[in-house]
Order: C-alpha cells, then structure tokens, then sequence
C-alpha cells in the first residue's frame, strides 16, 4: 500500500513535474515537425538542444547577454540552422526512398556535434550561473524554481507560435498536407524540399530555445542530449505522432510520471518505467494519448 | 498540330510489373474533354502520372502548351497548369474542407485570386460550403470525390485530370459527377478524363483513346468509339 503524501507535497510534485517535462514536450515538438515531413526520427535533436545551451552559455560569459534575452539570437539562428542542415545533409537523402539514410545521417550528425562540442568546449559538466539561478517564485501557493517555471513559459510560447503557423498561414498548412500525403501535396504545386526545410528550421529552432531552458536550469556536458532525444521520443509516443500539441502534452506528462515515480518508488526507477511506458503506448495505443484509434484502410 | 494543348508522344513507362507502357501517343486540344478507356490494368493510371510527373517515363515526350514536361517535379507541373485528382482522390482527410480547398490555390500565381475562386467553388458544390470547416475524412465518398474535383479547380488549371472520378461511387452520385463534369467543360475547362466507366465518359468525351495493355489501341471521336462494334463487344457487353 502506497502512503498517499499531504496535497501540497502531491501539488509540489506534480508542478515540478509538469516544468521539467516542458522541457521533453518542447524537444518532442521538433520531432513531430521534422518526422511529419520527412518520416524521420531526428535522433540529433537533443544534441542541438545542448549545442544551443553551449552557444547561451558563450553569450553569457563571452558577451554579457542575458540567457533569456538570448532568445532573440538563439531563436532566429536556430531557423537558419535548421535550413542549412537540411540542404545541406538530408536534401539529397529526402528523395530516397529508404528513410534509413536519412536516419543514419541524423545519428552521424549527433555523434558529430557530440566530439565537437567535447573538443570545444571539453567533456566536463557546464552550466550557466545568473544572479537568479537559485530565486524560486510561488505557484499555486507552491515554491518553485523561477528558470524552470520561465523553460515552461518557454515551451509553451514555442509550441504555441508552431501551432499558430500550423494553422494559421498558408505555408503551415502546406507542411500539415505534406505531413499528411507528400504526393498530393505535390500535387497542389506544393514543394516537398520546401516543407521539409521549414520543418527542419522550426525544428531546430525549437531546439534553441530549449537550449536556453536547459542552459538556465540544469549542468549539462557534450553527451547530455541523446537522453533528451530519447525522453522526446516517449513523450512524441504520449502525444500521438504527427500531433504537435500533444507532443507537449506527452511530454508534460512524461515528466509527471518521473516526478511520481521517483517520490513514490525510487530515482533509479524512473528511465526504466519511462521507456516502459514508451512501449506499453506503442504496443497498446500506437496513435497516441489524445486521438482516436487508426481506422483500418 | 499547333493548337494542341497536351501533346503526348510515343510515351514508355516502366513501372514496376502492372501498367506498363509502350509508345503511347495522345493529345488533348484546348476546351474539350478527352477520354482514356481501358480495362483494368491497361496503364490509364500510369499514363496520368507520367504527364503529372509522378512517374518517370523512360522515353518519349509530354508537352503541355509546347513546354516539355518531362524529368520535371510534379510540383513544378502542377504550378504550370496541369493538376491532377488522382485516383483515390488524394484529399487531406486530418484537414477541414476550407483548409483542402485553400491548399488547391497554394501556387503562387493561384493565391490572389484565392477568395474569388472559393466562391466559384461553392457556388458549384453548394454542399463544400455548409461542411466548410468539417474535416474532409468525414464526407461521404461522393462529397470527398466533388471535393477533390473542386480543390483541383482552384488553381484555375489549364488542364484537369481526372482518375476515375465514379470509382467507388453510387449510380446515382455517378450520374451527378458526369453532369458537373460536363458544367465544368461548359466554363471552359479542359478535362482529360480516366475511367472504367466507359460508356458514361465515351458519352461525354469530345475525343477518346482505348488503351489495351500498355498499348494505344484505338482512338477516334466519343460517339465514333461508342459505335464501334468491337469496343461495344469488348468493354460494354458487361456495362450494358
């Protein structure tokens, strides 16, 4: 028999939770875009997540700019980034009909960034430490970390400007129909390397600021991304493949779940029953958390 | 032929084992309907997605306008006029009926005109417009077929094809698809028309060609063709 704790500690955990799995959720959204188009796993996504922390922690001990306000660069160089990777390394690759190339540059591309960022920056743990890295402010009645409670308010801006332009513009709507059919999506005069590329830079863009949220909240070293990628990718199964707002949401109670499991059971449980749940969603409800079940074609 | 808007010439496709074809020559001249008839398996498909650019042809010519076609990408096809409800009908099922009209007006040269054409469009498939913002996945199959049919009008194309627009549909439904197809051709557009259905697409072709195997095998006017002793043996004693 489980011990049911106070409301407040439930409160308390189920607030840190839901920040810290903002952080899954916006790493996930990446995913969901660039696997809508493409039909790949990005494996390199947290790799560019500890990448962008690395590149938030120079502007702030190099230049002096503030780890949020570095947003405005971080963001913007983001999308430029994420265009030149596709062109550069998956354009030829995304006319193949074997998703596996593509899939074998992505971990090619995360061990890459790895041994780089080893070299630049060396293997040991970094972090990014402002006069407000310890302030905590009150949620709920709760105390809280004010950089994980601002990661939040991160991933929420993130997946809401996504969803904006998923549904608001021509263009987003373009990459939700490519993501739906890409040949009749072609046949709309629709460019197939075009979405891809936008889905790789608001990708990546993404990744930037989630690099901002990791930079502020957590040390980090060079090999601490593949976990965010694989956390991603349970929190990309939560919310249903190809749904952008659910990847948030799957990520969100990615981290709920590790919060209880580790309160209630142990820390060292916490990845095993995560990748567990992983597969009970695969096996038992592949379409995700928050959609009806697939019709069968 | 300088009038001629789609010209294809001695056309082989290589595409897997089925529907293959060798040295097939067709045209389509601006505001008519043409029909291509055939069994199944006959390359009609095919056909249409090597002038859509969805299949490569191994060799021969498509011209549109006098512009080739081929080796170009069916996105670059589809922005120079040509644009194709393929047979299943491609529709973007997640998305709302506005949303899938909207996508057919995406090239550039079509998204100006965007508002006027939604209007065109409604004011022919009233029904588009009171299911505006349901999703496409849950029409009925001749809804999801007229909305097909009135997404690919939305870019204004120089040339609509149509792959086998009554498959799957009731008598009744296919009788409503032939009538607008026909109100269509009366605004102008030309149509090249894919179907089973022979007698019903001979009926209102301007023009017809038979494929057999990959192969031309006769061609003439629709009424020539629904004449014909041996098409009437081949393809209709079953339909009739």
């Amino acid at each position: 028999m489980l011990n049911i704790p106070p409301p407040e500690i439930l409160l308390q955990l189920s607030i840190n939770g839901a920040l810290g799995g903002a952080m899954y959720g916006v790493a996930a959204v990446g995913l969901s875009l660039i696997f809508g188009t493409m039909r790949l796993i990005f494996l390199a996504q947290g790799a560019m997540i500890i990448l962008a922390a690395y590149f938030v922690r120079a502007l702030f001990y190099g230049l002096g700019i503030d780890p949020f306000l570095s947003l405005l660069i971080v963001v913007p160089v983001g999308l430029g980034v994420g265009w030149l990777i596709y062109q550069g390394l998956f354009r030829r690759a995304a006319a193949e009909e074997d998703r596996n190339i593509s899939l074998l540059i992505a971990v090619g591309l995360m061990f890459l960034v790895q041994n780089l960022m080893t070299v630049v920056w060396g293997g040991n743990t970094a972090a990014v430490v402002t006069t407000y890295t310890a302030s905590g402010i009150e949620l709920l009645g709760v105390r809280t970390s004010f950089t994980r409670s601002m990661g939040f308010l991160i991933a929420l801006a993130g997946t809401g400007l996504v969803v904006l332009f998923l549904r608001g513009t021509l263009v987003g709507k373009a990459v939700r129909a490519a993501s739906e059919d890409m040949e009749a999506a072609t046949l709309m005069g629709i460019s197939p390397h075009r979405v891809n590329a936008i889905a790789f830079a608001i990708g990546i863009s993404l990744a930037g600021a989630a690099g901002v949220a990791v930079a502020t909240t957590f040390p980090f070293n060079p090999f601490a991304g593949f976990i965010f990628s694989l956390k991603a990718l349970v929190a990309l199964a939560l919310g249903g493949i190809g749904n952008v707002a659910g990847a948030l949401a799957g990520g969100i109670i990615l981290g709920l779940i590790e919060a209880y499991v580790q309160y209630f059971i142990s820390g060292g449980w916490t990845n095993a029953i995560a990748y567990g749940v992983f597969l009970a969603v695969l096996m038992f409800k592949p379409e995700g958390l928050f959609s009806r079940p697939y019709k069968k074609a | 032929m300088a009038n001629r808007l789609l010209e294809v010439s001695d056309l082989d496709v290589a595409y897997g084992d089925v529907g293959a074809l060798w040295g097939v020559s067709i045209h389509v001249d601006p505001g008519t309907i043409v029909a291509i008839v055939g069994a199944n398996g006959a390359g009609k498909t095919t056909l249409m997605k090597a002038i859509s650019g969805l299949v490569r042809p191994k060799r021969g010519e498509i011209r549109l306008g006098g512009a080739s076609l081929v080796g170009r990408a069916p996105e670059e096809i589809a922005r120079m006029g040509i644009a194709h409800v393929p047979e299943g009908r491609g529709l973007f099922r997640q998305m709302t009926v506005l949303e899938n009209l909207e996508l057919g007006a995406f090239q550039p040269k079509a998204r100006p005109r965007l508002q006027q054409s939604l209007e065109k469009a409604y004011a022919l498939f009233p029904r588009l417009r009171e299911r505006a913002h349901q999703k496409a996945g849950s029409l009925s199959g001749g809804e999801q077929q007229m909305l097909a049919i009135a997404r690919a009008t939305m870019s204004d194309p120089a040339l609509l094809i149509l792959d086998e627009p009554s498959l799957g549909l009731s008598p009744l439904v296919v009788q409503q698809m032939f009538a607008l197809i026909q109100t269509l051709h009366g605004q102008g557009v030309t149509i090249l028309l894919v179907e089973q259905n022979i007698h019903q697409a001979l009926k209102v072709a301007d023009h017809g060609f038979v494929l057999k195997t990959g192969e031309l095998a006769m061609q003439g006017s629709g009424a020539e063709l629904l004449a014909d002793p041996e098409i009437q043996k081949a393809y209709m004693g079953v339909l009739e």
